[in-house]
């Protein structure tokens, strides 16, 4: 099925692989919202040093990705970053928890790096909001995440919610009246009986919702649109949840993209077999063309 | 200028490659094989599924479209009830579009986790593909993921620019001849200056598959594969062809080496059941130098084949131009996992160069001239990534600056259609 998974599957299997047979390397790849990951063994074969870029690290280090991300990592993260990259952890592939599950549980969890790191504005988020509960009523500060060129989540707070809208931004036409198409399906679809418990969907193109008007520099064209999730208490009620929350959430934006590409995919095999179809109505029109004969003079026929 | 690597896609027809530039090896290698739900038969006549009826989206439940898995995964729910398995590409060429765009669309989200619209793609095309491919490819590409540029360039030049990563490459040339053997068939190719000499190819009828084939028939008929489980057959044969297998100088002479001192040549081959964990060892013997073998007598193993490698070779060189053979000669090229044997390429120079030593020497005697040629210079060269060797010259071509300028964009293909792609720009070389 077309389910994206939050971990880095390069990362994932080139550990594994490390792992049983450690040799030297240097790779360098990429994660959605233009994440860069540069991998490799600066010092010797069994320290790997995995290292991180994220566009919005500024705005992360704000709503304290360095508490999440020791909680997660604890003593392999790095005190200096490499060079241009962001944040590095170091593996030790000696010091490795023992094969089976737990090794693997190990592997994941490094492979969940962007996830962990992004997570940060949401628990943020989520805290303020159980403060906000108790004390009553009040806002929480509108936090916004660059997360890519011209696309931004923001995440508030408020006493009994925590809002999360992402701005998006369609370049290609076709794209925009699927992105649309697609939005306004997810309003329609949680009237179905078996998702009455997924958070509530808003949808507007151009016009900005009220949390985040009064910001400046927001585009004001056809293609933009923004989306509203609305969270509940019960979406982070417990730390279960709420993880499964965060990490559902932040791929949105890549869900939606990648649908939006199957959608075409969708409409391109029917359109390829429509087209073949016709080909074959105008094969079964055309005139059959009269056979002559002709012959040499010696009466040879020619073919 | 973006800074997120280019991705370079390299679809075989038995695997794909697939990894970012600047890497020395693609970071995934797997089977070019979609599993899908419905009969592996042809696709029905009745063409896809259509929602029945109008109204909301929601309701429907046409996701026959979505369900599908790609690679490794494919070929581990070929036997679910339900799914059947496709092979999109067929000798080289896409033969469905449609299973090969939903095994990009794959390719790109779930394994390579890349927003396709922010980078560039170099893909890669087998040898005379009909420029309607390139078309329908660069319509996948541009209008279904918005990439930002695109570049298909020709297997055959790609691994001409990966044996520059050799150090007995002093000037980087998309001059050569390349000797491509994958899986299933090889292909000799030449190239003069980055553009290949079409009317020349030639295909060999044996490449990987067939001389495992080969080592399973030497191993069965000395009565080694008795104690190995039927179904392991050709795992094991791959396995000695992989780890044992060497290209030897003279069989006459190997043949004897070994049966004097059979306990130095021999080797042990030992393995273990998959399901009942029974271990097992075998003895590994001739098929060790035999295996190889076949490029150069093919006559031990087909007799509707007999053509021997180096005679192909000479052969497609005298049909390509007369200015570009010697820069031809000079610079042969192995690429593909089966050209990986030890020594290939020094049994590949020798029996070369004899031929055309011979010919030489022929037309000495025949012109009754006392003018000697000064020789042609033979040369064949192997280096240590061979076996991704397409992957790999993609990989160096791709982050190269020129690379960017060279490539289609998304702004030109709106301008102009999918026709900008039946031109491409060659880089990268020195001369």
């Amino acid at each position: 099925m077309i389910l994206l998974e939050p971990h880095n599957y390069i990362i994932q299997t080139t550990l594994a692989e490390k792992a049983i047979k450690p040799s030297s390397l240097d790779v360098q790849f990429v994660d959605f919202d233009g994440v860069r990951f540069h991998l490799s063994t600066p010092d010797r074969k069994t320290a790997l040093l995995l290292s991180m870029n994220i566009r919005c690290w500024d705005e992360l280090v704000r709503y304290g990705v360095n508490d999440i991300l020791k909680r997660e990592y604890g003593s392999l993260l790095r005190p200096a970053p490499e060079g241009e990259y962001n944040v590095s952890l170091e593996i030790d592939l000696e010091q490795l928890p023992p094969e089976g599950e737990e090794r693997d549980a190990f592997f994941k969890s490094l492979a969940m790096l962007k996830r962990n790191a992004l997570a940060a504005p949401f628990e943020l988020g989520f805290q303020e909001q159980k403060r906000l509960e108790a004390a009553g009523s009040g806002q929480g500060e509108l936090m916004a995440l660059h997360y890519r060129d011209e696309e931004v989540i923001y995440v508030q707070a408020s006493s009994d919610r925590v809002t999360v809208i992402f701005s998006t931004m369609f370049r290609e036409e076709t794209d925009r009246v699927f992105g649309k198409v697609f939005l306004q399906e997810f309003v329609d679809a949680r009237r179905l009986p078996t998702i009455q418990a997924a958070p509530q969907v808003l949808y507007t193109t151009r016009e900005a919702p009220l949390e985040i008007r009064h910001l400046p520099g927001l585009h004001d064209t056809e293609d933009v649109g923004y989306v509203t999730f609305v969270l509940f208490p019960r979406h982070f009620a417990n730390p279960l949840v709420a993880n499964s929350t965060i990490t559902h959430i932040q791929l949105f934006r890549d869900y939606l993209h990648y649908h939006i590409k199957c959608s075409k995919a969708y409409m391109h095999s029917r359109m390829r077999h429509r087209v073949s179809e016709f080909q074959k109505v105008l094969n079964r029109a055309k005139t059959e063309q009269a056979v002559v004969d002709r012959k040499t003079a010696s009466g040879r026929t020619m073919r | 200028m973006s800074l997120l690597a280019p991705i370079i896609c390299d679809n075989g027809t038995g695997f794909s490659k697939v990894g970012y530039a600047g890497n020395s090896d693609p970071s995934f290698v797997f089977p070019t094989a979609i599993a899908t739900r419905g009969p592996a038969a042809q696709p029905s006549r009745t063409g896809p599924a259509l929602p029945s009826k109008p109204g909301h989206l929601a309701s429907k439940r046409g996701v026959e479209d979505l369900d599908f898995f790609i690679g490794d995964e494919a070929l581990a729910n070929a036997q679910t009830p339900g799914y059947g398995i496709n092979y999109p590409i067929r000798h080289g060429q896409i033969d469905n579009w449609d299973y090969m765009e939903r095994y990009w669309e794959q390719t790109i989200f779930k394994y390579l986790r890349a927003e396709p619209e922010d980078h560039y793609f170099l893909l890669t095309e087998p040898p005379l593909n009909p420029p309607e491919n390139r078309e329908q490819t660069a319509e996948i590409f541009f209008e279904s993921f918005n990439i930002k540029g695109l570049y298909i360039a020709v297997q055959a030049v790609l691994a001409l620019a990966a044996s520059w990563s050799s150090n007995r490459v002093t000037d980087r040339t998309l001059t050569g001849t390349v000797i491509d053997s994958g899986d299933g068939v090889t292909h000799v190719i030449p190239c003069a200056e980055g553009y290949v000499i079409g009317s020349a190819i030639k295909h060999i009828p044996i490449a990987g598959r067939d001389i495992t084939q080969f080592v399973l028939n030497l191993m069965r008929e000395r009565g080694e594969m008795v104690n190995v489980p039927p179904e392991d057959h050709l795992k094991v044969a791959s396995k000695v062809k992989e780890q044992y297998s060497y290209v030897c100088q003279d069989i006459v002479k190997e043949f004897r080496k070994y049966d004097q001192e059979p306990y130095k040549y021999f080797a042990r081959y030992e393995g273990e059941h998959t399901v009942t964990g029974r271990k097992y060892e075998i003895d590994v013997g001739y098929e060790r130098f035999l295996a190889p073998e076949i490029f150069f007598n093919p006559e031990i193993f087909s007799s509707d084949f007999l053509t021997p490698l180096p005679e192909i070779v000479d052969g497609v060189i005298q049909q390509s131009p007369i200015d570009v053979r010697r820069g031809l000669y000079k610079n042969i090229v192995l690429s593909g996992g089966s050209t990986m044997f030890q020594h290939f390429g020094n049994r590949l120079k020798r029996d070369l160069k004899q031929i055309v030593d011979r010919r030489l020497d022929a037309s000495v005697v025949a012109s009754g001239s006392h003018l000697r040629s000064s020789g042609v210079e033979v040369d064949v060269i192997s280096h240590k990534r061979q076996r991704y060797a397409v992957w790999f010259g993609g990989s160096l071509l791709a982050s190269l600056p020129e690379f960017y300028s060279s490539c289609h964009t998304k702004a030109q293909y709106d301008e102009i259609g999918p026709s900008i792609c039946r031109r491409y720009q060659i880089f990268g070389s020195a001369t």
